[in-house]
């Protein structure tokens, strides 16, 4: 397993270092630049803001600059919010969404499998019917009419909990929390419940309950861990980018994390913010897939990574 | 739900702490980096010039006490305010501003705004490294008098007085000369910002702490709004405005502010170019009504002119056109002919603009109004923000695009430079030589006699049709009944300092 986990994490530097290659020169051919705005600058004053962030360079050296740089895990200044660096946004914010993101996804997990698990063990009902058509809403309806619709009843009507505005606090999280966790709670049940379906059907289930093994002990020890990979697989990804912030949920809840800076980054041809936002979110896929696949092996005990003919 | 109740008592429209809307995250709030809208209105609570703004944003005397012109216009003498102290007690003397100047135009800070001192003498030729900084026309007379030399009578000097790019330079560590400093920030969330007891009127400040808040949407910042967490908004939401006045009856503030909105013919390229009626009858036909009061519906004033009523040297309202709309109309349609276009042989036209939905309608509305009246084909064409800005910069692919401009201080030259040939900022590239007569000759002159050559410098972009004006900016906020001080201006600028909580 160590081999393994070694032989992963080595094979994560070449892949990094292709995704840095091709989002710095992407992010250059964009029209435009870091500096064009509505009202033109003379060209000698955007000649010395070139040349302070070496812009002026041959893209070729600006490249070799900006790896040196990021080799020292120095991301450089933002190019449109002037009194930061990528690092320093990335401090304050990353913290804000990683909370959010993270309690979204547990609250995703608490409530997602046991409706799935229960909407499989009446499959075909009317139980059944009704969970899987609410997560079909939940799923169907996007976050920028949630949340509107949240605010507006919580917020402005009832005068509950705030319309916005970011501290580490329950009020203002949950509103956030309920937006960014309903689609994964849809998803994850919706994914618990076909699996389920058909581990519950599978041999060894009809043998564990031939065998009069109480029906408790059969669903939780023998069904619900391997019905459990197909969500493992779907968290890889979605827990990067749920930690990562969403831009709609922190544009209508005014929160200060990291999601709108992959938007406002490109918009803004802020380079450096961007590749520092898409840095971290590859090395949070990187880092997730791994783990997914860890959990495949804890969970299906047939998958050994260490077996020659399989890790070769 | 009892819980939630309590947390929702936490609600931050509390005691002395304004809260207000601050639009986008401020680019810079280095008084030489700062740019944006949003920086300089915060800067301006942070920090004070020579000269600043009262509540009706009239100028004021700011730092300097009192100043003097000499004869010719060109030489300024301020009397800074020896009572007048940055947030760490120290004095600000005339020296602050000079090392500012210093730094602004030291091409290594790689200022943005730093063109606008290029009215002193040698600070172009300073910014271009070409002498030294001691050459600058700004010296410091003993601790107290600020001598600035200009290249030219500048009469709005002193509201240049009031750009963040002329402020004292406080150096290290950071200190602030304005009625506010700086507490907290948090990068896309908000500042915050709390009296400073050294500043020169630090008794007459009413409110103990200021917070603003980032926010881009203004349908959110309506929402907070709502929900009690805003006293000021920095805007409103566009195309709800008859709902809005129902909901929030005066505190909604609509008011006229120094800006245009308009369309720009580039002159460079076919068709428009030496076409003096075709660009006659795109501007002709436009219902300048209609499109304001039904299509965009957020207050704007119709406008037929290039510089807005209010301006000094101006009207108060635009004349508005001599004929009728039906008269306009078969106008546009004999000159449409004039340019050698027909029904069977239309004009075909891209109208570009960058992406917003404000700019989409307006775009949808003008190219009906020419399909209409004319038979024009229109193909809208909207871009992102830094694409369209490029492309209009350069020149090379537009034919119509969407302009504007808002004033940096009240004088109509700010707007009339625009079109001049060598500026950067004239993407028309209109190239006029009586223009630029005018525009050199109203730099030599004076009072009265230089607002009427700029009233001719006007009335040449006018008649040749270098652009279609289309209407003028409003300010618009909500207001919440317990401010007070909140005076609607020209300027829009709302300084803190003039605001209370009842």
């Amino acid at each position: 397993m160590l081999n393994y986990s070694l032989k992963r994490l080595a094979s994560a530097i070449p892949t990094l270092l292709l995704l840095i290659t091709f989002a710095f020169f992407l992010i250059r051919i964009a029209p435009g630049g870091p500096f064009d705005a509505e009202r033109a600058l003379p060209p000698e004053i955007e000649a010395n803001l070139a040349a302070k962030y070496h812009l002026d360079e041959p893209l070729v050296f600006q490249y070799a600059r900006y790896l040196w740089q990021i080799a020292r895990l120095d991301f450089g200044p933002s190019f449109h919010y002037l009194d930061w660096t990528v690092n320093d946004l990335i401090a304050q914010g990353a913290p804000v969404s990683f909370t959010l993101g993270a309690i979204a996804l547990v609250l995703a997990l608490l409530i997602g499998i046991p409706i799935g698990a229960w909407a499989a063990l009446r499959q075909n009902r009317p139980a059944d019917y009704a969970a899987m058509s609410v997560a079909m809403i939940g799923i169907s309806i996007p976050n920028f009419v949630v949340a509107p619709l949240l605010i507006l009843l919580f917020a402005i009507t009832l005068g509950w909990l705030p319309a916005g505005g970011w501290e580490f606090t329950p009020s203002r999280m949950v509103l956030p929390v309920i937006t960014l966790a309903l689609p994964m709670i849809a998803y994850i049940a919706r994914i618990t419940r076909a699996s389920m379906i058909e581990v519950l059907h599978s041999s060894f289930i009809r043998t564990a309950r031939a065998k009069g093994m109480p029906e408790k002990t059969v669903l939780l020890d023998h069904a619900l861990k391997p019905a459990l990979l197909p969500v493992i697989s779907y968290l890889g990804p979605a827990a990067a980018a749920i930690l990562t912030g969403s831009v709609v949920v922190e544009r209508i809840f005014t929160i200060p994390g990291i999601g709108s800076y992959f938007v406002q980054g490109a918009l803004n041809r802020d380079y450096t913010l961007v590749m520092g936002v898409v840095i971290l979110y590859g090395i949070l896929i990187i880092l997730f897939n791994f783990l997914v696949d860890l959990l495949y092996a804890w969970l299906d005990p047939r998958i050994r990574y260490d077996d020659p003919e399989v890790a070769s | 739900m009892p819980l939630l109740l309590a947390w929702s008592m936490v609600s931050p429209c509390g005691a002395q702490t304004l809260h207000r809307g601050l639009g986008p995250e401020p680019d810079a709030l280095d008084i030489h980096l700062a740019q944006s809208l949003s920086a300089l209105n915060v800067l301006r609570d942070l920090h004070e010039g020579l000269v600043t703004f009262d509540a009706r944003a009239e100028l004021i005397p700011g730092v300097a006490r009192d100043w003097q012109v000499s004869a010719d216009g060109r030489t300024w003498t301020f009397e800074l305010d020896p009572q007048a102290r940055f947030s760490d007690n120290s004095p600000i003397l005339a020296e602050h501003f000079v090392a500012g100047w210093e730094r602004a135009l030291d091409p290594v800070t790689a200022s943005p705004t730093v063109g606008l001192l290029d009215v002193v003498v040698n600070a172009r030729q300073r910014r271009l490294g070409l002498v030294e900084a001691s050459a600058v026309g700004v010296r410091a007379h003993g601790p107290h008098r600020l001598e600035i030399e200009l290249i030219e009578p500048v009469p709005w000097l002193p509201e240049l007085l009031t750009h963040p790019v002329t402020f004292p330079w406080p150096g290290e560590p950071p200190r602030f000369s304005g009625p506010f400093k700086l507490v907290e920030r948090v990068p896309g969330s908000h500042i915050t910002l709390r009296a400073n007891p050294h500043w020169r009127e630090a008794g007459q400040l009413a409110l103990a702490e200021l917070r603003w808040h980032v926010i881009e949407e203004p349908n959110v910042e309506l929402s907070r709004y709502r929900a009690g967490q805003l006293h000021i908004t920095e805007t409103i939401p566009p195309g709800r405005l008859d709902w809005l006045r129902r909901q929030f009856g005066d505190e909604l503030r609509i008011s006229p502010y120094l800006g245009s909105f308009f369309l720009v013919f580039n002159h460079r390229r076919e068709p428009f170019a030496n076409n003096l009626p075709l660009r006659q009858a795109l501007s002709l036909v436009i219902d300048r009504e209609l499109l304001t009061e039904r299509v965009l519906g957020a207050g704007e004033v119709p406008a037929w002119q290039l510089v807005p009523p209010g301006m000094p040297g101006w009207p108060d309202t635009d004349p508005g056109h001599a004929l009728s709309q039906e008269q306009r109309i078969a106008e546009a349609r004999r000159l449409y002919r004039q340019a050698g276009y027909s029904e069977r042989r239309p004009l075909r036209v891209e109208l570009r603009f960058n992406t917003s939905l404000a700019h989409r309608r307006m775009a949808a509305a003008v190219a009906a109004m020419w399909r209409e009246h004319l038979g024009v084909e229109t193909r809208q064409v909207n871009e992102e923000w830094k694409v369209f800005v490029a492309n209009r910069r350069q020149g090379r692919i537009t034919q119509i695009v969407r302009g504007g401009w808002i004033a940096d201080w009240r004088d109509a030259a700010n707007f009339l430079q625009l079109f001049e040939s060598d500026s950067p900022l004239n993407y028309s590239f209109w190239h006029d030589d009586v223009f630029d007569e005018l525009m050199a000759r109203a730099r030599g002159q004076q009072g009265e006699q230089r607002l009427a050559t700029l009233r001719l410098a006007e009335q040449r972009v006018l008649e040749q049709h270098v652009i279609i004006p289309l209407y003028y900016y409003v300010s618009r906020h909500l207001v919440h009944a317990d401010v007070e001080g909140f005076e609607d201006n020209l300027m829009d600028i709302h300084l803190s300092r003039w605001l209370s909580l009842r």
